[in-house]
């Protein structure tokens, strides 16, 4: 539970251009193999209708959005591309993570001048605003911003100016949870 | 010739194991370049590490550039490729929202699964958030489910937004991606001669 | 290191460079043959009229029928919501927005399949696609839907079952009396199971 662990020794990120590079290659890829692009938020949305149909399936039934999500067949949200790309996400970062030494313990990365409690707190609002904004998006910034503006979508396109713009004028009132 | 899936030239359950490969690739890419450390992706706001822009204008302008190249030799029909539709109201909005959230929280959904899976509990509390936040707006759907649809530009591209080919589209993010590589370059090496506290995980 | 980008970027400009002084070239405007005959060959292009049936009677919003016959034909019998497009009129600009509208699914029916088939191979070669043929056309239709015939004791469950639905469909599309044979008393379109396909099987 303490950064200066993992500050001590000096973490091994590829270069970012090289990375950038990879990733566009990969857009690419997918680009040519599905005809779409990557996507993040997609399999929590269907992982949060497949929860809400198990619990309360009339609810889900009643409600537009869930609907729109809920296959005609019956058979589960759940097996779909969207999920297995999130899975594949979270299985090839800690596949990095152990290759070049990151994976380690249970452990809070924040700036020294706040509390680990604050940093979760802020975490899990930033994750409710994101989650909430990326429905409204249609995407996330990896479906939409990334993925959308390499495709030429000018729906992308508004959702990156945006979030990096106001990421911008806000980021001097949050400036103490960074710096 | 592509896309491939929705050709049918893969089909069945081949597709699957295909999203898990581009998937992991996916994680692989973002936590090998560092997005598993919010304060490194938040130091994009900052001043301090520009390294979120790096990869993603590098990402952006190589994946447009090929994939003009791709449809120019024929390989890909662009007409397949999902483009994401515009609803201008609805993501005027929900990008305003995912701004704030990108930099209270310090990452991004697919950043935020990197970072828990190397053990960071910001991040699964990120992710537990996102999570949340879907379940949230789901519920309260009846109450904006007119906003959510309104001004339907449809499946619009930049170029046909502002009235150029594709093409003078994917050359000016070049050209703009480039002159931001090289000022944000300056701004880093200055702010960072101002930090001491800071140190580079 | 510097000198490195330089390159790079550089390298990237130059690419982009290229992108805007190729020539045009449109990939796609012409199907290839060997495509075209792929998907010719492709069965799923064919719906049953049990299917077309079933999807009139759930509503369903993704399907748009299209008849290719002459209009006088239309006029006399056509099947429900149908839009007439008579083959002659395929290429027609007036007709060209009631095709590739998205997430509708295009069924062409003609008397038989020739000119449904016709249609499909045209439409599909001026690029539109999620196109479909009903098998048989409005033969097959009348044949199967509206004048079923009951199965010989003989056959299997499946022809019963297909027999069953034919019967509920027939009296949802022609209104027509139950026969006193039958019990049930209410107009009962049975739901025939997903996957036994008898395709052509009457």
């Amino acid at each position: 539970m303490n950064t200066k662990l993992s500050s001590k020794r000096k973490p091994n990120y590829i270069n970012p251009y090289f990375g950038g590079v990879l990733l566009g290659l990969l857009l690419l890829t997918i680009f040519y193999v599905a005809g779409r692009g990557l996507s993040a938020t997609g399999g929590l949305k269907l992982i949060v209708v497949t929860l809400v149909d198990k619990i309360a399936p009339e609810h889900a039934e009643n409600n537009a959005y869930y609907r729109m999500f809920l296959p005609k067949d019956g058979s589960s949200p759940l097996s779909n591309w969207l999920v297995f790309g999130a899975l594949g996400t979270f299985f090839g970062g800690m596949l990095s993570g152990a290759i070049s030494g990151r994976l380690g313990k249970l452990r809070i990365e924040k700036s020294p001048k706040i509390s680990n409690t604050t940093r979760l707190i802020a975490a899990g609002v930033g994750g409710i605003l994101f989650g909430i904004g990326s429905q409204f998006g249609r995407g996330c910034s990896s479906g939409a911003a990334l993925s959308g503006t390499s495709a030429f979508s000018f729906g992308g396109l508004i959702i990156m100016a945006l979030m990096f713009g106001v990421g911008y004028v806000f980021a001097y009132f949050f400036r103490k949870l960074w710096i | 010739m592509g896309p491939l899936i929705p050709l049918e030239i893969i089909t069945g359950h081949w597709d699957f194991v295909i999203a898990l490969l581009i998937g992991g690739a996916f994680g692989y890419i973002l936590e090998a370049s560092g997005f598993s450390s919010s304060r490194m992706i938040a130091g994009v706001f900052y001043g301090y590490n520009f390294v979120v822009l790096r990869v993603f204008f590098t990402a952006m302008i190589v994946a447009m550039v090929g994939y003009l190249y791709f449809s120019y030799m024929g390989w890909i029909d662009m007409s397949l490729v999902f483009v994401l539709p515009t609803y201008l109201n609805s993501m005027l909005f929900g990008g305003f929202l995912m701004g704030l959230g990108f930099v209270i929280g310090g990452f991004c959904p697919g950043t935020s699964y990197t970072a828990a899976a190397i053990g960071k509990i910001d991040g699964v509390v990120f992710a537990g958030g996102v999570l949340l936040g879907i379940f949230i707006f789901s519920e309260l759907f009846p109450f904006y489910e007119d906003f959510y649809v309104a001004n339907n530009l449809g499946n619009v591209t930049i170029g046909e937004m502002i009235g150029v080919s594709n093409e003078v589209v994917a050359f000016a993010f070049v050209v703009i991606a480039i002159v931001a590589f090289y000022v944000t370059s300056i701004i880093e090496k200055k702010v960072r001669k101002n930090m001491t506290e800071y140190k580079f995980e | 290191m510097n000198k490195k980008y330089l390159f790079l970027a550089l390298l990237m400009l130059l690419l982009a460079t290229g992108l805007l002084i190729l020539p045009e070239r449109h990939n796609f405007q012409q199907m290839k043959a060997e495509n075209l005959m792929w998907e010719v060959v492709q069965p799923t292009r064919y719906v049953t009229v049990d299917q077309v049936a079933m999807m009139i009677i759930d509503g369903d919003p993704t399907l748009e029928l299209v008849d290719v016959r002459p209009i006088n034909d239309f006029a006399t019998f056509s099947l429900k919501n149908a839009i007439n497009i008579p083959f002659d009129s395929l290429l027609n600009p007036n007709y060209q927005g009631y095709l590739g509208i998205e997430d509708m699914n295009v069924v062409f029916y003609s008397n038989d399949d020739i000119r449904a088939d016709q249609s499909w191979v045209i439409a599909r070669r001026m690029g539109y696609h999620n196109l479909y043929v009903m098998k048989g056309g409005l033969n097959s239709w009348i044949e199967c839907i509206i004048k079923p015939l009951k199965p010989d004791e003989t056959a299997s469950l499946n022809e019963f079952e297909d027999y069953e639905f034919r019967k509920g469909a027939s009296i949802y599309f022609t209104g027509a009396k139950l026969e006193s044979s039958d019990k049930k008393s209410s107009v009962n379109v049975v739901r025939r199971k997903k996957g036994s396909a008898v395709a052509g099987g009457c």
